[in-house]
């Protein structure tokens, strides 16, 4: 990390983002809990800048299990853009498939397990990336397209962070938000990796939104 | 009547946004706790006649401090400002003692009548 990519936001700039991302992040568990019963508890998120080659050494360092997590990522796009990837620890994927067994039993028990496992990680990741980017547009005053959830599981997702394909030369904003459910044992956090195109954009939809409130 | 107002947030930035919201012509004298534990002691030193405490913080958070506020104030005016719209984040803030809750993004308007709201309340007690 270099001083140039650490001013590319104020200290002001990312604690308005901070502030957003937890609105952002509030909205996503809203939106999970309609669907699941449960609460999720939230954190406070933290944002960092980095260079996109030091992503994998940051995911070895922070995530515990590396090696068995499982990854559900979208791309948006709209004037922000970028990548987002739900972390999710390992197990997390059986246990969420048990939590929403236990809330609809009819359904799917003839599919096999890992497939199971997989939609079911899809279909949540989906929901809090949708929540959770939608509303930093609508904060933002943008609109947001998204590719469908992809799924990386377990023994494969090291692999996958290694051989992704943001550029090389690129600056990550990762905006990290861990969340945990207060009845199972599912945690992981939420990953935004945006890119400098974003950076000039985001930085004048950051002042607008504070003007609200001078 | 209002006259102190202890802002409870680990955002500074949540803070300023909440104080913009809050009518200038009062004459509100304003405290800052940037956590659930400074929230706390501040509450204990200043007595204020309404408290804003977001949930979502380090140190303590907005749950063990407004049930350490309401153990030793059990008529503490106490609004809870949150991102965390959960039905069960707003219930158990209810059950804790909260006055209100209020979510975030803040707007006037709803800063302007939970104000008055309290102010009714704390006249009711007088
Ligand atoms: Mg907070």
């Amino acid at each position: 990390m270099n001083i140039q990519t650490e001013s590319m936001l104020t200290d002001e700039e990312i604690e308005i983002f901070q502030e957003i991302m937890n609105i952002a992040f509030g909205k996503s568990a809203a939106d999970l809990a309609d669907v699941i019963d449960t609460h999720v508890v939230l954190s406070v998120p933290y944002i960092r800048i980095m260079h996109v080659t030091a992503l994998p050494d940051y995911f070895r360092e922070h995530v515990k299990d590396y090696k068995n997590i499982s990854i559900v990522e979208q791309k948006f796009w709209g004037r922000f853009k970028g990548d987002a990837l739900l972390v999710f620890s390992a197990g997390a994927g059986k246990e969420l498939v048990s939590m929403l067994q236990h809330e609809e039993k009819s359904g799917f028990e003839s599919d096999p397990v890992d497939i199971l496992e997989r939609e079911t990680l899809m279909e949540v990741g989906n929901i809090l990336i949708g929540a959770c980017v939608g509303k930093i547009a609508e904060l933002l005053k943008d609109v947001i397209t998204y590719t469908p959830p992809m799924i990386i599981m377990e023994k494969y997702s090291c692999d996958a962070i290694y051989d992704s394909q943001y550029n090389p030369d690129g600056t990550a904003i990762v905006l990290k938000t861990d969340f945990s459910f207060d009845n199972g044992n599912v945690s992981g956090f939420l990953f935004l990796v945006t890119s400098q195109e974003s950076i000039r954009w985001l930085k004048d939809a950051l002042r607008i939104f504070i003007e609200q409130y001078e | 009547m209002i006259r102190k107002i202890l802002i409870v947030d680990d955002s500074p930035i949540a803070r300023k946004m909440l104080k913009t919201c809050i009518p200038k012509d009062q004459g509100y004298e304003f405290y800052e706790a940037g956590d659930g534990k400074d929230g706390f002691e501040k509450y204990k030193d200043v007595k204020p006649d309404v408290t804003f405490m977001d949930l979502t913080m380090p140190v303590m958070t907005g749950y063990e401090s407004l049930e350490e506020i309401i153990k030793y104030d059990k008529n503490a005016v106490i609004i809870v400002v949150t991102a965390d719209v959960q039905i069960k984040a707003i219930k158990k803030c209810m059950k804790l003692g909260a006055y209100m809750v209020l979510r975030k993004p803040l707007k006037r308007e709803h800063i302007h009548s939970a104000l008055s709201n309290a102010r009714d309340t704390l006249q009711k007690a007088d």
